[in-house]
């Protein structure tokens, strides 16, 4: 009899569910934040999530202080009374928010008045400097307007938009394409590595001999870091150098050898030609392991009553392996739809975009635009792409995957 | 139609022997490129199997310029690290998976089942923002978020292996009078050990072959580990193959160590992944 799991006994399970929630399922609720707001890391008003509007008192801190300075040293260019007036005026209002603000430091949240009153100042002071540049020979007649504007920038807006991300995603055509290479690079690939995999597997099976060698071979491919792969075959496929691209111009398969890399059709093959060679052996290893576990004594049964090696494969092999393939099929296919460090170190998503991936997209998007928010849609469009596939196969698997008592 | 027994063993032979070679040729390959210099590479000798004028330079730059032995040094720190806190934490919820019964199992097995299969791109902005906010950036602590790709693969791989173990091994301890902690130490450990320690080899090698992390968190070259660094060797101007295939070499060796004394815990921890049989 199990014992039931007493209070400490969830002590055994507080570290994972802590690292899991802390490094798995709050990234992904974050993730889902970001796909909300226009998120980009490298613009200053939309560096954060604002759901509200801020104020950036060190941008309005710092503007005040020059256009008090510029304003003052222009009052000796501004000859007419009137106009003198004004400008003190629009100084001394400069100076008293100017001084609200001077504790304050970064983005703040500001109230509906606050944000009123810097809007007035910041219309004030743009009217009357159009107005002097119109009528006076200014010292600061160029930067005084630009200068201005930062009053206004230091309002940010709020960056919420809604589900307006997903819209675009759905009609960039940079998406279209990336989720059409995914799903041509993960359906080719795996197709091959089952075919391969499992004719593999049959003669493993049988053979007598060389188990062990090939064992011990099939692990390497699959052990070595994907990128040392994808490094080692961007050799081979080289235009000038590469052996393959060299072997498959002779063979007539390309007219020059350049073209393997950096020709569109070319680039996908090549990857995809690396990718079986990388985990045809996996495939190949987990499929042998089920073949052992079919009894022998099923295919004496089997041949005693007539039936041929082609049949007893369809009716005796392929139900009793049909679990083992769905295993390999489902990990296979989602890491094949995850791909990521074969193509960046490969061919890093081009040429022209012939062999950028989802996840190559969404990495470009985040890291190389710093834009969080939209590459964050990308990467979620990907993660319910993973979410059916995984959906479809354990269904097929029946219930026999989470059982394990 | 029948194959004679010799005629199928002929054929089974060429089919081994052509897949060995399929899967050998590019390390061989790469090997004989690393002795060659560069002109040769680039020039008429780019397809010769045997180097004209065998040389080590490559090697010598590779380690003493390129600062790979520093990318090495750094893959073992992260992946030997991941694997120990990792193995431990994994045995502990595995063990109560496997022994205990409780409300919400099945909940649990299948949220591990499910970040087992995330895209791991999804964790990646909100970890850069967090390590960013924590000062975390180039740093060893990308050990912490190597949690979601090794974790759960290592709490499934051993419920497999603990399930394994006997239940009664355990309860007649128990009637002879042997406390919780002695059962632990001298029945449930012995046992578990070779599960554990294929688990570990599974973990090390996932760590040590992770790459979109370390990329993304880690940017400074003396934090990169073998994978990043290697792939920066590539650089859009000039590809010295050479050097390539000498960096290759070197860093092929420890998983092809690791490959030839542990395949068999290798294959069975691939294989323990999937259906109960």
């Amino acid at each position: 009899m199990k014992q039931k799991l007493g209070f400490s006994g969830w002590l055994y399970l507080l570290p994972t569910l802590i690292l899991i929630g802390i490094f798995s399922l709050w990234p992904v609720v974050q993730s889902v934040t970001y796909t909300l707001f226009d998120y980009k890391l490298n613009d200053q008003q939309k560096a954060g999530l604002y759901l509200n509007e801020r104020f950036n008192t060190d941008l309005f801190n710092e503007t005040a202080l020059y256009i008090d300075l510029f304003l003052t040293e222009d009052l000796s260019n501004v000859t007419g009374n009137e106009d003198k007036v004004k400008v003190e005026e629009v100084l001394l209002k400069v100076d008293t928010a100017a001084t609200s603000y001077t504790e304050s430091q970064g983005v703040i949240d500001i109230s509906k008045e606050e944000r009123t009153e810097i809007t007035n100042l910041y219309e004030n002071t743009k009217v009357l400097i159009e107005d002097l540049n119109k009528k006076y020979t200014l010292t600061h007649a160029d930067s005084l307007p630009l200068l201005v504007e930062d009053f206004d920038r230091s309002i940010i807006p709020s960056n919420f938009i809604g589900l307006q991300a997903y819209k675009d995603a759905l009609g960039d055509k940079r998406v279209h394409t990336a989720l059409w290479n995914t799903v041509l690079f993960t359906v080719v690939s795996v197709a091959i590595e089952l075919v391969l995999g499992l004719g593999l597997a049959l003669i493993l099976n049988k053979a007598m001999f060389g188990q062990g060698l090939v064992r011990t071979t099939s692990l390497i491919p699959w052990a070595i870091p994907t990128a040392v792969a994808a490094l080692m075959w961007s050799y081979l496929y080289d235009g000038t150098s590469g052996i393959v691209a060299h072997f498959f111009e002779n063979l007539g398969l390309i007219s020059q050898s350049q073209d393997l890399l950096l020709s569109q059709g070319g680039a996908m093959v090549s990857t995809i030609l690396a990718d079986v060679w990388k985990t045809t052996p996996y495939m190949a290893l987990l499929l042998l392991a089920g073949l052992q576990n079919i009894p022998g004594s099923l295919y004496e049964a089997a041949s005693i009553d007539g039936a041929s090696k082609f049949k007893s494969f369809f009716s005796v092999t392929l139900p009793l392996l049909k679990s083992s393939i769905l295993v390999a099929l489902l990990f296979r296919t989602l890491d094949a739809f995850r791909v990521f460090d074969l193509i960046f170190v490969l061919t890093g998503g081009g040429p022209g975009g012939a062999t950028e991936t989802m996840s190559i997209y969404a990495y470009k998007a985040m890291f190389g635009q710093t834009n969080f928010g939209y590459g964050s849609v990308v990467v979620m469009i990907m993660f319910v792409c993973v979410a059916i596939i995984a959906i479809i196969f354990v269904r097929l698997l029946g219930t026999n995957l989470l059982d394990r008592d | 139609m029948r194959f004679s027994k010799k005629k199928l063993l002929f054929m089974f032979a060429i089919v081994v022997s052509g897949y060995l070679f399929i899967m050998v040729f590019p390390f061989l390959w790469i090997f004989i490129t690393s002795f060659k210099t560069s002109g040769e590479i680039f020039g008429t000798g780019a397809f010769h199997v045997i180097p004209e004028d065998p040389t080590l330079k490559n090697y010598a730059i590779i380690l003493f310029e390129k600062g790979i032995l520093r990318a090495i040094v750094n893959s073992f720190v992260v992946a030997i690290s991941t694997t120990i806190y990792v193995i431990v934490v994994a045995s502990l919820c595995a063990y109560a998976i496997s022994r205990f019964h409780f409300k919400g199992k099945s909940i649990l097995l299948g949220l591990v089942l499910a970040v087992s299969m995330f895209p791991q791109m999804i964790i990646t902005g909100p970890v850069y923002n967090l390590f960013y906010d924590l000062g975390w950036l180039n740093s060893y602590f990308v050990i912490l978020p190597y949690s979601t790709i090794t974790l759960p693969m290592a709490v499934w791989i051993l419920v497999t292996h603990f399930n394994q173990i006997p239940l009664a091994l355990e309860e007649s301890a128990k009637i002879d009078g042997a406390t919780r902690i002695q059962t632990l130490t001298k029945i449930v450990f012995p046992l578990a050990a070779p599960g554990v320690f294929t688990t570990a080899i599974i973990t090390f090698i996932a760590a040590w072959n992770e790459f979109l992390l370390t990329i993304t968190l880690n940017t400074e070259s003396s934090f990169h580990t073998v994978p990043v660094a290697i792939s920066f060797l590539r650089d859009q101007f000039s590809i010295l193959w050479g050097e390539v295939a000498a960096a290759t070499t070197i860093v092929t060796i420890p998983t092809l160590i690791i490959v030839l004394i542990f395949q068999r815990q290798i294959v069975s921890g691939l294989t323990s992944g999937g259906v109960k049989e």
